[in-house]
């Protein structure tokens, strides 16, 4: 993580210069966009909304963030009405129920707002793009890579998910299962259990210990809850199976740098949620400015902060797709 | 009390019998339903009945076990308290910033803390109930709203992780004492206290009395402002214990600390043969309550019954314990009823 | 005595808190015009009431409730039971008519359940229905499954989505307005209305008057609960989306509406036009306040002030009287 900030300027810069020329008549800056997250006052959420500033910051746009302060559907939307009644240029969200969101979001683009999604997708004619962090195989993967960091000779797995109603936990659990059947690389592993914690830590912890209880040989519970894998690990700490068995799945750095500095964990998982939340924010000004247009299959978009080129997939869903894998060695060099 | 004449120490021997059966009765209740729970899933696997996992169930009822004392001690006044998670809530994370921030504190002084802003929340609440004549559904769910709201203002956005609180404080809830975690052994200890306190100190017995019958209460010279104001406060610091315990477990603190704890810590209250309409019940049967949550949890992962039925089952679980309460007291009564025409 | 009691005019108490309430609105919609300049307009105004139905008609059915001196925490989880059953019946084409009357039959059955569990069986109406919270969640997820259902057709969809007039009024507005003027025309001006008053007032005198109270009880409860089950058609036609954990967590503020409005928490005394107006306050604040961005936490931080000073009036008022009349001051 090179100095953010100075590069974004001097990308920004750059892209700006390079390409401001052939679309003179289209706006260029000053769009006015706004973000809402799943819940506001958790700290990933946060750190996507201080990316999406600095992004909107150095392209010269103003990004409001907002919302509401637990994870409400009903809120969510209102927050989403809201928006659409000050007219901004762009609506960025995180959205708790992909369909709940879509009616208030199509009368949005109805009026010729542009919707970007991120962390979690909306139904697709409800958005013009999904800025994804890892696709689905990819997550399955990265997660089930880390679990055999921990045990590199396999075992029983389980998994830990917010809730049956959350989209991209049951993908990846799918996937994760599927995986282990059929590709020889993960057929180390067997799934034994699948349980949900509704993003709780206290729920995560007791539902952690009762697995282990449950299945005795179990060598890995897989998250892709950020809350849910740090107190997994927690729970492998003070119920004194260090060694035995292992916690893994995504989570922020700091929230797990302890167990990974003590050596009771050997992985994690994670993307840089500042970097994802800068992304959102860029592309979607390209969107603005008619310099990218993620409903072309292959358009593909450089965002110089981000070191990386950005290819429009099917239905609009651009792939962040920069996993990043902490261990004891390397949590140190994350600042989040 | 003083000695009074003889046949009053007859009838009063008598009544006491009686309130001793009812007390040991209200318990009884929720033992009998841990116990058929307990045999049911011992049956139904061969993991339940281990050492290992009665620990775990210990542990993990623990910090509800808590949180149910201090909604029952509320409970016991006619009165309720819906700001119990986001007192917990709101003394852990300050409580966890203070320690990140002064790693250096000596672990008797960081333990105040919590159970200082508990008492002083809770004592928010007994003056607006108390005093202030506000219902108390309607006085705890503005605090609710008001203390987690301030938590998120104070947080910013942030959250305590567990490389950041002392090593001291995660370490000694894991601590266990001849097999037994200390957080059971806390926990424990703490329900006996103030189940002590409720039972042979003046002070405590009046928490039952206004309970139980605020106008009799009023004509026998309580304040009852006072003994609700009590009730409040003894409930804000057991919220503040069990907010520090539950950071120290779960290891990162985050504002939604212990949110939807006022519906699980009532739900303990009253599978345990706490009344909601005051005056009866225990904080030991409160305590118990929050044990059976616990083992339905655990129970139903080892038998690995979907999420869904969990929440089925409990819900059911309330409603058949508050029916066999209702059931034992009517019992009670009639039994009264007859030893009285004796 | 009762020639006495029918002679007196009987005015629902009317006065002092219900113009508090609408002043109050007036302040918060002044307000909310110089906190946001998208704030003042009809469209924006009508459109944001949507948020407020659903709640809307729980708060209307738990006043119902709350009159008799019970509580009923259960509905939302009602909600999402009958939004679900929604949802299988679009998915075996059930003509909307017969699915709505079918859902708030549902919702009925429900309510009828807790009634007879609260009113006839005696057990404390809160812990009843704390338990029914849970049991009736985890019903709607047993029944709705895993994933969210989404294939509504319009006819499901039209109460919850559709805006009359130039696409302005909002369907459901309307519907709410009726349910409102039915509740408050059974609660004020039918003998069913009295009786609840007057149960929750007194439930033994009520009794030894001859009043059914069980049976009244046991109405209340069920009309409660059939009123979510219309709430869950407008949620199925507002959100387009039915999944188990739908309405999640709204009791709190419902609970906040209905005694915000006067309603006494334990029975007797209140009005359900108080219980609109707050509905009213408590949606043009969140609307004022969202539409500023002001963040989540300090709406919370703001509600909670409100509710605690609101309902702390008639004491400071008492004590500020006191303070005014040393002489008199006693305990």
């Amino acid at each position: 993580m090179v100095n953010r900030r100075e590069l974004g300027k001097l990308g920004a810069g750059l892209v700006l210069a390079g390409l401001a020329p052939r679309l003179a008549t289209a706006k260029d800056s000053g769009f006015k966009i706004m973000m809402t997250p799943k819940w506001t006052g958790f700290p990933y959420f946060e750190l996507t909304g201080d990316g999406a500033k600095a992004a909107a910051k150095e392209l010269g746009d103003t990004l409001i963030y907002a919302g509401a302060d637990h994870a409400d559907v009903s809120l969510q939307v209102e927050t989403l009405q809201n928006f659409v009644n000050q007219k901004p240029d762009a609506i960025i969200l995180a959205a708790i129920d992909l369909n709940a969101v879509a009616p208030v979001l199509e009368e949005a683009r109805k009026k010729g707002i542009v919707v970007t999604t991120y962390d979690a997708d909306a139904a697709v004619p409800a958005r013009d793009m999904f800025v994804n962090q890892l696709s689905y195989e990819q997550a399955a993967k990265v997660m089930l890579d880390a679990a055999l960091i921990d045990v590199p000779e396999g075992g029983e797995i389980a998994f830990v998910a917010a809730s049956p109603t959350s989209p991209n936990h049951m993908a990846h659990i799918k996937i994760m299962t599927e995986l282990t059947k059929t590709d020889p690389k993960y057929q180390v592993f067997k799934v034994v259990d699948t349980q949900f914690a509704g993003d709780d830590d206290a729920k995560s912890y007791d539902v952690a210990v009762n697995l282990m209880q449950a299945h005795p040989n179990l060598k890995v519970i897989i998250s892709s809850s950020a809350v849910s894998a740090p107190a997994a690990a927690r729970a492998i700490e003070a119920s004194g199976h260090v060694g035995k068995v292992y916690a893994t799945g995504f989570a922020l750095p700091s929230a797990i740098k302890r167990y990974l500095e003590n050596g009771s964990q050997k992985a994690f998982a994670f993307w840089d949620p500042f970097e994802l939340g800068y992304v959102a924010a860029y592309e979607t000004h390209m969107k603005l400015a008619g310099k990218f247009d993620p409903s072309k299959v292959g358009a593909t978009i450089e965002v110089p902060k981000a070191n990386a080129t950005f290819t429009a997939g099917k239905d609009g869903e651009v792939v962040y797709g920069k996993p990043l894998i902490f261990t004891k060695d390397t949590v140190g060099k994350y600042d989040f | 009390m003083s000695a009074p004449d003889d046949a009053a120490v007859g009838n009063r021997k008598g009544s006491r019998r009686a309130i001793a059966f009812v007390l040991r009765l209200r318990e009884a209740g929720v033992l009998v339903f841990l116990a058929a729970l307990g045999t049911l899933f011992a049956v139904l696997t061969n993991t339940f009945l281990t050492t290992q996992n009665l620990t775990t169930v210990a542990s993990s009822a623990a910090i509800l076990a808590i949180a149910a004392c201090a909604q029952a001690v509320v409970l016991l006044t006619r009165n309720l308290d819906v700001s119990v998670g986001a007192m917990m809530g709101f003394a852990a994370y300050l409580t966890a910033d203070f320690a990140a921030r002064h790693p250096a504190i000596a672990p008797w002084q960081l333990v105040l803390i919590p159970l200082a802003i508990g008492a002083a929340l809770g004592a928010i609440n007994g003056l607006l109930v108390a005093y202030g004549k506000v219902p108390a559904l309607i006085a705890t769910l503005g605090t609710m709203s008001l203390y987690r709201g301030l938590t998120y203002v104070y947080a910013h956005g942030q959250e305590v992780t567990s490389s950041r609180l002392p090593p001291w404080m995660l370490t000694s809830v894991d601590a266990r004492i001849a097999g037994v975690p200390l957080l059971a052994a806390a926990a424990t200890a703490i329900v006996v206290i103030v189940w002590a306190f409720l039972q042979y100190f003046p002070w405590g017995r009046r928490i039952y009395a206004v309970g139980s019958n605020p106008l009799a209460a009023f004509y026998f010279g309580l304040r009852a402002e006072r003994v609700v104001l009590m009730a409040y406060t003894l409930c804000g610091v057991l919220c503040g214990a069990a907010g520090l315990l539950y950071a120290a477990r779960v290891g990162t603190v985050t504002v939604v600390l212990a949110s939807g704890w006022e519906m699980s810590s009532l739900a303990a209250a009253v599978i345990g043969g706490v009344s909601v309409s005051g005056g009866a019940g225990s904080v030991i049967g409160a305590a118990l309550g929050a044990v059976v949550l616990a083992t339905i949890d655990n129970g139903l992962v080892l038998l690995a019954v979907p999420e869904f039925w969990r929440m089925f089952i409990q819900g059911v679980a309330i409603v058949a314990a508050v029916a066999a309460d209702a059931a034992i007291a009517s019992g009670i009564r009639a039994s009264l009823r007859t030893r009285g025409a004796k | 005595m009762k020639d006495d009691r029918t002679k007196r005019p009987v005015r629902p108490q009317w006065p002092a808190w219900e113009m508090t309430l609408a002043a109050l609105i007036v302040a918060a919609g002044v307000w909310s015009t110089t906190l946001s300049p998208y704030y003042l307009s009809l469209d924006q105004i009508f459109g944001s009431t949507r948020f407020f139905i659903i709640p809307g008609l729980l708060a209307l059915g738990l006043a119902m409730v709350v009159s008799l001196g019970e509580i009923d925490i259960s509905l939302a989880s009602t909600v999402a039971v009958g939004t679900v059953t929604l949802s299988k019946l679009s998915m075996f084409g059930v003509p909307i008519g017969f699915a709505a009357a079918a859902v708030v039959a549902i919702g009925a059955l429900l309510g009828t359940l807790n009634g007879v569990l609260a009113a006839r069986f005696g057990l404390p109406s809160l812990a009843v229905t704390l338990g029914a919270m849970g049991a009736y969640r985890g019903l709607a997820f047993i029944v709705g499954s895993e994933v969210g259902y989404t294939d509504f057709n319009d006819s499901y969809r039209w109460l919850g989505a559709t805006r009359l007039f130039d696409d302005i009024v909002p369907v459901s507005l309307l519907a709410f307005a009726a349910v409102a003027v039915a509740v408050w025309l059974l609660m004020h001006r039918t003998v069913f209305g009295r009786y609840c008053f007057s149960i929750g007032l007194n439930r033994d005198a009520s009794w030894f008057a001859g009043v059914n109270v069980v049976k009244i009880k046991i109405c209340a409860y069920a009309l409660a609960s059939a009123l979510a089950g219309l709430a869950a058609v407008v949620w199925v036609g507002q959100y387009g989306s039915a999944r188990g954990d739908n309405a999640d967590g709204s009791i709190l503020f419902v609970v906040t509406a209905v005694v915000l409005g006067g309603m006494d928490i334990n029975g007797g005394r209140g009005t359900i036009g108080g219980v609109v107006l707050a509905l009213m306050l408590l949606g043009t604040l969140r609307n004022g306040m969202g539409l500023a961005n002001i963040g989540g936490p300090t709406q919370t931080v703001v509600l909670g002030v409100l509710l605690v000073g609101g309902v702390l009036r008639p004491a400071v008022a008492a004590a500020l009287a006191r303070l005014r009349r040393p002489d008199n001051a006693d305990v």
